[in-house]
């Protein structure tokens, strides 16, 4: 009888320490020297995930003991659920780091300055002057080698705008909104723009007034004026918002108030809509249309303000690693594996990124096509300028969610384009003045 | 004297409440008083058994409420961890002076009420339906019960594309059937976007009404239905005299459990408009998500308190009311 107690006891504890162990344990090394690296990527898709396997197993090969776990959470989850992971301090080696998540992960302590180890290392010569430049903070620290850039162009119907009777795609706002409205034709299921209404209005908004801003711009901080206001302080401001709301006045489907990004780029797709401002990965995606040829689309460089300058706000990510990682070392040669030579040329054509080597200049693959149009952009640097913005500010997803109701309360008429620059004015003011 | 404290010392006087009124001896037949269960060694094994299953919901259940709980009133944003100091009450102090929260607790109200009303209608019709033998009943069963197998988000996303203005599949029928004449902006007009998602939850929801009605429905005997049958009652009477009593309790439980669980589901919102138009069909838990989405995990907290708070104080009034009209019926 007492043993069988003692057994019940037993088993008990046994669940008991078993069920707790599982809570917080996690270990990642084996008795025969093999690290496994937990790896999470966060924009995720189905295509890039694929691509991201096989350049791992090139990687596992060259490094047999070396295993790498690739975990893919859905996107719209992705960064909740790396935080949570770098929060716990457990079970992520390395991770993908994005220009809005790497200021509060790093003030937060989560991931790992590389700086001192990547000191020396041969892959920096090869990369291009961005992607030197967008792997160091302000203060020189390196928190991530970015994989490749976003940035936008302007995707167009060539058969719909020679069929308006232009001869050329729209170089600036007003060509856009001319050009838009002429293409409308709600009647036939045809409309001019695709408007971001939905989640993320605001980066298109920014970029419009960005534009007319370009020649005071502040280069390092795309929200600030070169005397230190905001953008949106400025009176072009206002003059770029009234052409961009009449764009999805007199150009744009109705419901576009609610598009996002994958109704965005559906309606240029399917075929109903003749403009899109979206970053490159989406050339990948329209070639996969069967409802318009290769021949019906290509990409014109971004648009200009009344200066005739356009202003490229850069997005990047890249791959980091968590401060908490007992295999630091072995992380930052699945980093470098990643952000040089092969693979990386892989990852960023397979992904329609803009690419971070040099090297990539004088490949055909980035000069033709809907290509050809970031080309242009790159070669003319003073008209399409290259700014940073405070995508690393700790409250840039606050900001995000404020500015997308906001232009939506525009659109619904329920808010003046001057009350919201207003607003957005006193909102960057008092956030700098806080810091 | 204050009667409470009367009270306690009386209680404290009188002799603890037993089973056993009299002395063992003078009644020989009573049965052995049972041994107090958690003593010695016994308690010990039982407590043991007991261990997996308390330390389970301890790590799974309290420890989350409480450190969520605790956050609710500490400065706690995930986009700096460096000052998590505590705040008292300023979390919920600029929660209620927001006017999006009033705009929010609005949506949440027509979201219940507009959701859970057709679907208690439906299913209950529905369950009267399947109620009856007829061919094929089984898989008339499984495919109104399919809906409850799908995720809510991917309703959500399914529910996003078919209310699309310019490529769904709603504004199509409406148009080939010549009820409309333009597309309707279904989730960009405010004046619509609650709507559809109203629409998705009642297609969603019906059938846990379904479920839980059919199920209470299939304890009446059929002898009841006889007996009335017999003695001329027809189909209305029977339905509110005969089968509403017989299942009161069910009803009262199902409407109780899916008000709270509406009141708690963002997943189909989320999928289809995210809470826009500007807010429009935000409701309280949406609205919590898209606070933790920034990061502020304090105020996101002090939201969860809350909403727990009203669902407390509805939970109570409710039952406190079926119970009363349960009582006077019976």
């Amino acid at each position: 009888m007492l043993s069988r107690r003692k057994a019940a006891v037993a088993l008990g504890l046994a669940t008991a320490l078993t069920v707790s162990g599982c809570a917080v344990g996690g270990g990642s090394g084996a008795s025969d020297g093999t690290v496994t690296l937990h790896m999470v990527e966060s924009l995720t898709n189905p295509v890039r995930t694929a691509v991201l396997k096989t350049l791992i197993g090139q990687f596992e090969k060259q490094n047999p003991k070396i295993k790498v776990d690739l975990i893919s959470p859905p996107t719209e989850q992705a960064d909740q659920k790396i935080q949570q992971m770098l929060q716990s301090g457990s079970g992520i080696d390395t991770m993908e780091v994005r220009d809005i998540t790497a200021g509060p992960w790093s003030t937060n302590g989560w991931i790992y300055d590389m700086s001192k180890d990547l000191k020396g290392w041969s892959g920096w010569d090869a990369l291009t002057d961005n992607a030197v430049k967008y792997s160091k903070d302000a203060k020189g620290r390196t928190y991530y080698i970015p994989y490749g850039f976003y940035g936008l162009s302007l995707y167009y119907r060539t058969d719909l705008v020679s069929d308006a009777g232009f001869s050329a795609p729209p170089a600036s706002w007003d060509d856009l909104l001319k050009q838009a409205t002429a293409i409308q034709d709600p009647d036939k299921r045809r409309y001019g723009y695709a408007f971001r209404g939905g989640t993320n209005a605001n980066s298109n908004a920014v970029a419009v007034i960005e534009a007319y801003v370009a020649d005071k711009i502040d280069r390092d901080n795309g929200f600030k004026l070169t005397d230190g206001k905001t953008i949106f302080s400025a009176p072009e401001a206002l003059t770029a918002l009234e052409t961009y709301f009449k764009l999805f006045k007199k150009a744009s489907p109705p419901s576009s108030v609610a598009w996002g990004y994958p109704e965005m780029v559906e309606g240029f797709s399917n075929g109903s809509t003749a403009f899109l401002l979206q970053d490159p990965e989406v050339i990948a995606t329209v070639g996969e249309s069967k409802s318009i040829t290769k021949k019906q689309w290509t990409t014109a460089p971004l648009l200009t303000g009344p200066s005739g300058k356009a202003v490229q706000p850069v997005a990047t990510a890249g791959w980091g690693i968590a401060s908490a990682s007992k295999h630091k070392a072995e992380a930052e040669k699945l980093i470098k594996f990643l952000s040089e030579g092969d693979a990386a040329t892989t990852f960023d054509k397979k992904n329609s990124l803009v690419p971070i080597l040099k090297s990539s200049a004088d490949d055909t693959f980035y000069k033709t096509g809907a290509w050809a149009s970031y080309v242009t952009m790159t070669e003319s640097p003073d008209t399409y300028i290259t700014v940073t913005q405070p995508r690393n500010s700790s409250w840039w997803t606050e900001w995000i969610q404020k500015s997308d109701s906001e232009i939506q309360k525009v659109l619904l008429g329920k808010m003046t384009p001057k009350e919201l620059l207003a607003g957005w004015n006193t909102y960057w003011t008092e956030k700098w003045k806080s810091q | 004297m204050n009667p409470s404290t009367t009270d306690a010392k009386a209680r404290q006087a009188a002799p603890p409440p037993t089973d056993n009124p009299g002395p063992a001896a003078a009644r020989p037949a009573a049965p052995r008083p049972r041994r107090p269960v958690f003593t010695g060694r016994r308690g010990l094994s039982i407590a043991a058994f007991m261990a997996p299953a308390a330390l389970f919901v301890a790590i799974f259940v309290y420890y989350p409420m409480i450190a969520g709980g605790q956050m609710a009133f500490r400065n706690w944003n995930l986009n700096d961890l460096t000052d998590t100091s505590w705040v008292g009450l300023k979390n919920f102090k600029g929660i209620l002076d927001d006017p999006v929260f009033y705009t929010v607790l609005g949506n949440t109200a027509v979201w219940v009420v507009g959701s859970i009303v057709p679907q208690f209608v439906i299913g209950f019709a529905i369950a009267l339906w399947l109620r009856r033998r007829f061919r094929f009943r089984g898989l008339y069963q499984a495919l109104i019960f399919f809906p409850w197998a799908i995720s809510g988000f991917l309703i959500g996303i399914l529910f996003r594309w078919m209310f699309n203005s310019e490529f769904g599949v709603v504004n199509d029928l409406l148009e080939k059937a010549h009820l409309i004449d333009t597309p309707i902006p279904w989730l960009a007009d405010p004046k619509t976007a609650m709507t559809a998602v109203v629409i998705a939850n009642i297609w969603y929801g019906v059938t846990f009404f379904t479920i839980m009605i059919l199920a209470a429905l299939q304890s009446i005997p059929d002898e009841i239905y006889e007996a009335a049958a017999l003695d001329g009652a027809g189909k209305v009477r029977t339905l509110f005299q005969i089968t509403i009593p017989s299942i009161r309790g069910t009803l009262a439980l199902t409407v109780l459990l899916r008000v709270i669980w509406i009141f708690n589901f963002p997943d189909i919102i989320f999928g289809m408009t995210g809470g826009g138009p500007s807010n429009e069909t935000h409701i309280v838990t949406t609205w919590m998500i898209s606070i933790t989405q920034q990061g502020d995990y304090g105020k996101a907290s002090a939201v969860g308190l809350i909403v727990v708070a009203m669902l407390m104080v509805f939970s109570v009034f409710y039952l406190t009311a079926t119970r009363e009209r349960n009582g006077k019926t019976s």
